[in-house]
């Protein structure tokens, strides 16, 4: 019952759609453009979140950091803030009269309604729940492990690769899938620095604006059924990872 | 050879002691929970620092201090722990986990032999979540031995153990010790697990050693009061002169027999069975002791004798024949 009253919004989705309505509004010249721009920047999202993000989350695991209390409630103002605030924010950060959007411009680039912006925006709204969740991930990993690892002769780069990276990589994944999630949905920041080029949000968004609920609602399906699979690869990946340890 | 002199400050005392190891030797670093025993084993893994001191295996200065400070990392040390854990990788199979080390030898015929020899050659193929107690504990040992280390620590490896498998194992690894010679050290608080492994036992507490020696010797001859109580000695009743003799429950025997040890004569307070025999509790004066019996005590009145006990004087060091043991 919980379960079907958690989908309620999906099941209503599902219920308002035709076949005839998803057809009509993905068919016209140029309407899948925001799924592809929404797919690209969230793909190089997590690019930047497993990039930058993991070695964070990993020293935040293992006490690397001084004053870890102060990181942690960074993180957490990140979550805090309504996503809206941290794109206006973000203007002021890296908008074009700022010393980092002058940088950018020195680099031909612009930081806000770009293709750039967006990743931007996706990046802040995603990243403190990938740092927390691979956080844990990393803090599930039995320190023993990893020494008797190194005493077995590994350098810690090595057993980095061995034995932390496998046995959080079920975690890991999780959190990558939840940043996903996120990205792809990422709205109140990127209305702000990344009106253009539209995602699949803004799409919605646009054309709920334009049109009319009923031919923003196929936008929202499609939103479901591209940005689904990866999660749900990583759910099916992380049981398989838990069964083939429990052989 | 195994040579430390290692200081290492914790929150409560520092630990401060001097062992030498020799190839082939088992050394039991024995005392109660917090003594500082696995922080030893960690001082000469590498895993903690050391405040003063130093580590020598095989030749080789693993850690020093002082002028031209030493600080081998754990990964160059060539030294394997293990642990009451034994600490698996629990996404290797069986064989990945033995094979892990770098240093393991290439070819297969020592994996197979070393396998056989631990009675886990039928469980290569294995996840470790598959394996009983005993069986980790097999296959930990087989890593170990296949990395080829210099030095094996084991820190109350078994402990979790049943007493048979645990005598199965421990015989199983004094074996292996003889055969590669290397150094071995023990950490355990379970005296009947150091007596039945080590050549040399050494009683630590809050971070020195107390006494060192073999094994029978320290328990029937402790240096000290703090040491009799570490090793089992369960009561102290007066013997004149300001003396007092330490009661082993294992070395009573029932009945006078001053021949063999000091008679005491006290009332039995409480009687209940314990393996075999009874355990009976005694009151003499102001002192009591528990001591085993083969037959439950015939009556309220008893006379036990104590087998050759130790004495020790009102500061506590052991007094044999009027001189005081340093």
């Amino acid at each position: 019952m919980i379960w079907v009253a958690l989908l309620g919004p999906v099941i209503t989705l599902l219920t308002h759609l035709s076949a005839g309505q998803i057809a009509s509004a993905l068919t016209g010249p140029g309407n899948l453009d925001p799924l592809v721009t929404s797919l690209e920047a969230g793909g190089i999202t997590l690019l930047v979140l497993a990039g930058v993000c993991t070695p964070l989350a990993w020293m935040l695991a293992r006490g690397r950091l001084p004053l870890p209390r102060v990181w942690e409630a960074g993180l957490l103002c990140s979550l805090l803030l309504p996503p809206l605030v941290i794109g206006l924010l973000l203007v002021f950060m890296v908008g074009p009269y700022t010393p980092i959007g002058q940088f950018l411009g020195w680099l031909h680039q612009d930081a806000t309604n770009t293709f750039l912006a967006l990743v931007i925006a996706e990046v802040y709204e995603a990243a403190p729940y990938y740092v927390l969740g691979a956080q844990a991930a990393f803090a599930g990993v039995d320190t023993r492990l990893e020494q008797q690892a190194g005493l077995l002769g590994d350098r810690p780069f090595r057993v980095f690769r061995r034995i932390t990276l496998p046995l959080a990589a079920p975690g890991l994944s999780m959190a990558l899938a939840t940043a996903w999630a996120r990205a792809m949905g990422a709205f109140g920041a990127v209305v702000i620095i990344a009106y253009h080029p539209f995602g699949i949000p803004m799409q919605i968004y646009t054309t709920l604006q334009e049109t009319g609920l009923a031919t923003a609602l196929p936008y929202a399906l499609v939103l479901l059924v591209v940005a689904l699979p990866l999660p749900l690869a990583a759910y099916v990946w992380s049981a398989r990872a838990e069964r083939r340890r429990r052989g | 050879m195994l040579n430390a002199d290692v200081e290492v400050d914790r929150r409560d005392f520092t630990v401060q002691v001097e062992l030498a190891v020799a190839d082939g030797e088992r050394v039991a670093l024995f005392g109660p929970s917090g003594a500082g025993k696995t922080t030893v084993l960690e001082a000469v893994a590498g895993l903690v620092g050391l405040r003063r001191g130093f580590v020598e295996l095989g030749g080789r200065t693993l850690t020093a201090t002082g002028a031209g400070p030493v600080a081998v990392p754990p990964w160059r040390r060539r030294v394997g722990l293990l642990r009451q854990d034994p600490g698996l990788f629990p996404h290797l199979s069986v064989q990945a986990n033995l094979t892990y080390a770098k240093t393991a030898a290439p070819d297969a015929g020592e994996l197979a032999a070393i396998a056989a020899q631990l009675g886990i050659d039928g469980l290569l193929t294995a996840m470790p979540a598959r394996l009983s107690g005993g069986q980790r504990h097999r296959v930990a040992l087989g890593r170990l031995l296949l990395a080829h280390c210099d030095a094996l620590l084991l820190d109350e490896p078994f402990a979790s153990l049943d007493a048979a498998l645990r005598r199965t194992l421990t015989a199983l690894v004094k074996d292996l010790v003889a055969q590669r010679s290397v150094p071995t050290l023990l950490v355990t608080h379970q005296l009947s697990d150091a007596q039945a492994f080590a050549d040399r036992l050494a009683v630590m507490d809050r971070g020195r050693f107390l006494q060192a020696g073999a094994p029978d010797a320290v328990v029937l001859a402790p240096a000290s009061r703090r040491v009799a109580e570490l090793v089992g000695y369960l009561g102290f009743v007066p013997a004149g002169d300001g003396l007092v003799a330490g009661v082993h429950p294992d070395r009573v025997s029932a009945g006078a027999d001053p021949a063999r040890g000091l008679v005491v004569t006290g009332t039995v307070t409480a009687a209940r069975p314990s393996g075999a025999g009874w355990e009976a509790d005694l009151r003499a004066g102001d002192a009591a002791f528990t001591c085993y019996l083969p037959d439950r005590p015939p009556g309220a009145e008893l006379s036990v004798t104590l087998l050759s006990p130790p004495y020790f004087g009102p500061d506590g060091t052991r007094v044999v024949s009027g001189l005081k043991v340093r």
